[in-house]
């Protein structure tokens, strides 16, 4: 253990922080949580078809963005905004990353924002299947984690990071996090399959929102775990427990707006047309689960990071039971 | 690159092409699913003798709700044209109902044979539907299959017109300021087809897509009449749009001298009206397979 943990830190001390690139990984992560939002307006505003054509919006490049061509356009911008921030980055990082693996999540970051865009044209040219608008919102959320990912990894606390001996604990606390990521995930998918399944003017599948509420438990229980055995275990260590604290306050206001999504859902069939506090609300919920998932996913990358591994899990179910 | 991640590479370049490939290739058309061509030398042309009529009033039942504000804010050119753009779902005058579709769904006629084996000749003339105001005018119409719907734009602004059929073909096109006339056919019998601007999403309308002409919409004082009904006996069905659309039936017999009568009330006493407050009693708006439109 002790050999792996120095082994680490000469890794790490070889590493230089390329500053630029940090904040220019956290550029691109922030400009894809504002992609979110606004691939979230599109949705709560039900202006998913308010042009039939892609990639132009009524055969032109700058439509007049009157109705709702506002945010499905709007929306098109600042993904095509996105799309080349990646290429910036990728290129970016080819030129001044040293770690081959981090030079393969920017090709893949490429890649995914190129299928993200192929899958938002797919979408319209279809008219709004479920599966493939399903597939939009969930491919959007690995592609916010694949950034966020990579600010994570360009950044000082990471690289100079240094590991800690011991787990305190049965149980490690990375198949902890990594469990509640898995489950994060998965709610997500259910999250748009829900949010894709009906427009305003309908109401929602019953049995979606049935799962959706059971997802919600269990994020609840394993987010709920992960956390406080961070804070239980290693409370005086900032970087583990920093994002285990923020994913505790995010999991509470997210729990608080799908209450109060479901009551503006519920609701809008009467209205005559999308209306806020609906509009707000849900849009709210959808950037909100985006920052629980990616939260999670640094509190997860960190517990690989600095905690001890290589416990095969038949030691750990044994240390269990 | 290693050659591991150069594969990766390749397959996901080829992938992204065939979904591009996938996304350029579909849509477009205007051609319908299995047409149904009503014209079919081996039916018979429906019966040339004296004919009746069916008439009646459609009433609403209780206090109507109000129509609701629609907020124009999102295209100026709506507001300016139609400051006081409502709702249309319900339209009541002096407890009478406008906008109800009211259709023979089935029937046999005078000499035993059903309404629906006849071959209906379709009229020559589109049927119109017009953008105004930000709204559909009418609100609700019928056509007969492989009967041309006329549609046009006079609005200063862009709509797009995008019926959501279950039995024909979904489609959805721009129409902007002074462009030329779209015009469509829907191959099979359907009704009510939605209809909507998913750039003004309150601007709804529905069309009924019938194999015969034996329909009528009620006017703004409730009253309707479907007119050269050969005699016979008749389901009559009258549609009324809403969350869950309400249909009501009604046997009716119409004579060469005496026109059939069926008057309908909606909504049916102790159903829910649209504008209700919502339950948490839901129905399911999902289709599988996963496939289906929202």
């Amino acid at each position: 253990m002790v050999a792996a943990k120095d082994k680490l830190a000469i890794g790490n001390r070889q590493l230089a922080m390329n500053r630029g690139l940090n904040r220019f990984a956290i550029l691109v992560a922030c400009a894809t949580f504002f992609l979110i939002i606004a691939g979230a307006l599109v949705t709560s505003n039900d202006a998913g078809l308010a042009t039939p054509d892609w990639p132009l919006s009524n055969g032109q490049v700058f439509p007049k963005m009157v109705g709702n061509l506002f945010w499905e356009h709007g929306h098109r911008m600042v993904a095509t905004t996105v799309g080349m921030l990646t290429i910036v980055l990728m290129v970016y990082i080819l030129l001044k990353e040293k770690r081959s693996w981090v030079r393969k999540l920017g090709v893949f970051a490429l890649l995914a924002v190129i299928a993200q865009g192929l899958l938002g044209g797919l979408t319209v040219k279809l008219m709004l299947p479920l599966a493939v608008s399903s597939a939009h919102a969930t491919l959007a959320q690995l592609f916010f984690c694949t950034t966020v990912s990579l600010a994570v990894f360009t950044s000082r606390s990471w690289i100079e990071a240094t590991p800690l001996s011991e787990e305190k604990g049965s149980f490690p606390l990375r198949y902890l996090c990594a469990g509640a990521l898995v489950t994060i995930f998965l709610q997500l998918i259910l999250g748009a399959t829900l949010r894709h399944s009906a427009t305003w003017d309908r109401h929602l599948p019953t049995e979606l929102i049935l799962a959706h509420i059971g997802g919600a438990v269990a994020v609840t229980l394993m987010l709920g775990t992960a956390s406080l055995t961070v804070l239980r275990r290693h409370p005086g260590e900032r970087f583990l427990t920093r994002p285990a604290i923020i994913a505790l306050t995010l999991l509470v206001i997210q729990l608080g707006l799908g209450i109060a999504a479901y009551m503006a859902r519920l609701a809008s069939p009467n209205d005559p047309q999308p209306l806020n506090p609906m509009i707000s609300i849900t849009v709210a919920h959808v950037a909100c689960g985006a920052l629980v998932f990616v939260t999670t996913i640094v509190l997860t990358l960190r517990t690989y990071k600095v905690l001890p591994g290589r416990t095969a899990l038949s030691e750990v179910l044994q240390g269990v039971f | 690159m290693n050659k591991q991640t150069k594969v990766w590479l390749v397959l996901s370049i080829a992938l992204s092409l065939l979904v591009l490939g996938s996304a350029c290739g579909g849509g477009g058309g205007d051609t319908n699913k299995g047409n149904t061509n009503t014209t079919a030398t081996n039916q018979e042309a429906p019966p040339s003798g004296p004919t009746g009529t069916i008439t009646g009033v459609i009433t609403y039942n209780g206090t109507p709700p109000a129509p609701k504000k629609i907020d124009t804010t999102a295209d100026p050119v709506c507001g300016q044209k139609n400051p006081n753009l409502t709702t249309d779902d319900t339209i009541v005058k002096d407890g009478k109902l406008a906008n109800t579709f009211i259709y023979i769904k089935d029937g046999t006629v005078e000499g035993g044979k059903k309404i629906g084996d006849y071959a209906w000749p379709v009229p020559p003339e589109p049927v119109k539907l017009d953008q105004n105001g930000c709204h559909y005018a009418p609100h609700v119409l019928g056509i007969q299959v492989n009967q041309k719907i006329s549609i046009t734009n006079s609005d200063a602004t862009q709509h797009n017109i995008h019926p959501t059929p279950k039995l024909n073909t979904e489609w959805n096109q721009t129409q902007s300021n002074g462009a030329p006339p779209i015009e469509k056919t829907f191959g099979r019998a359907e009704v009510l087809i939605p209809v909507k601007c998913n750039q003004h999403p309150w601007m709804k309308a529905y069309i009924g897509v019938l194999k015969h002409p034996l329909y009528a919409v009620s006017a703004a004082d409730g009253t309707y009449t479907i007119p050269k009904v050969p005699p016979g006996k008749y389901t009559v069905v009258a549609w009324r749009e809403g969350q869950t659309p309400e249909e009501q039936t009604m046997e009716v017999t119409v004579t060469a001298s005496a026109p059939g009568k069926a008057d309908f009330a909606f909504p049916k006493a102790g159903a829910a009206t649209s504008s209700t407050k919502p339950s948490l009693q839901m129905l399911p708006a999902i289709e599988f397979p996963m496939m289906g439109k929202h």
